[in-house]
């Protein structure tokens, strides 16, 4: 005569099957949430490369529009230029002339002539972070240019340069 | 027969001829000693198996994530400093003069740099224009462009 094997208690039935669900997802969940994270690290480290060239390209940008204003004069008006040169990225640069004199140490009364240049991702509007939408300022920089009695520029003199993202 | 205690069905087990015993013993088991079956060993064991082989593959993946990433903060950590280094140099230039770029730590090994003139720009209303290439262990180089002046 073959017996039977006796049948589990009730109460166990299905209690593997749940432990070996949550097991899977358990592990299911620390799998996905590494990959997650070295997802998320990797991407972060490619939006970081660009702001990276945003900076050296603005950076250079200035640098272009400071040997153009070189040429200027007090007199002259605030402008612009856009230069899409480095990594084919466009870089507006707006210049504002801020000119003024001092008195030097004999108390000769000598101009200054000093100019704020501002540096953004060139979006057809002037660089602005209160404007709405915001143009946000990449660089800005105020620089000095030494002249001489004729007026010529001898040399220029970057007085602040702040990097703002 | 169920309600029999395992002795007792043993002892009468050894009285009957040997085709009955063999075929008694196999009902002699109490509940307690009742084991899987080999499908529910099998399906365990595939069960352990694919999780641990998802844990495994998603550790080697991350360990390959974190080198790759350590290599690019290396490449721009070594980009930056000689983006630095080529604009410092090109302050002291003059027209018509010559620069040299350093780097201002020794290199990692296995990174190779380049793409920094030695030539001043020709005039201070002109920039140059300089592509910078940084040589990682492996992988593709990374190029960056910046622009220099001369004062």
């Amino acid at each position: 005569m073959i017996k039977r094997r006796p049948r589990r208690e009730h109460e166990d039935c299905g209690a593997a099957l749940l432990l070996a669900v949550g097991f899977v997802a358990m592990v299911g969940s620390i799998a996905g949430g590494l990959a997650a994270l070295a997802t998320s690290s990797v991407n972060n480290r490619t939006t970081l490369e660009q702001v990276r060239n945003w900076e050296y390209a603005a950076d250079g940008a200035i640098e272009n529009a400071i040997a153009q204003v070189r040429l200027l004069t007090c007199a002259s008006a605030n402008g612009f230029i856009t230069d899409a040169t480095m990594d084919a990225v466009s870089i507006r640069v707006d210049w504002a002339k801020a000119c003024g004199v001092v008195q030097s140490s004999d108390g000769s009364v000598v101009a200054q002539r000093n100019v704020i240049f501002s540096a953004c991702l060139n979006t057809g509007s002037p660089c602005s972070d209160t404007a709405v939408p915001a143009v946000p300022v990449i660089i800005r920089a105020q620089v000095n240019f030494q002249q001489a009695f004729l007026g010529a520029v001898t040399k220029t003199y970057v007085q602040s340069w702040s990097v703002n993202r | 027969m169920d309600g029999e205690s395992a002795t007792n069905r043993v002892h009468r087990g050894r009285h009957d001829d040997a085709g009955l015993t063999a075929t008694v013993s196999v009902g002699i088991r109490n509940r307690g000693d009742v084991g899987d079956t080999l499908v529910e060993i099998m399906l365990t064991v595939v069960i352990i198996g694919l999780t641990i082989t998802a844990l495994l593959s998603s550790l080697a993946t991350v360990g390959n994530a974190t080198n790759a990433q350590r290599k690019s903060v290396q490449i721009d950590v070594v980009m930056r400093n000689y983006a630095e280094a080529t604009k410092a140099a090109t302050q002291t230039c003059v027209v018509g003069g010559t620069y040299t770029v350093l780097y201002p730590v020794a290199l990692p090994a296995g990174f190779a740099i380049s793409g920094a003139g030695s030539t001043c720009p020709a005039a201070p209303t002109t920039p140059q224009l300089l592509t910078l290439t940084v040589n990682g262990p492996s992988g593709p180089p990374t190029t960056m462009q910046i622009k220099v002046n001369t004062p």
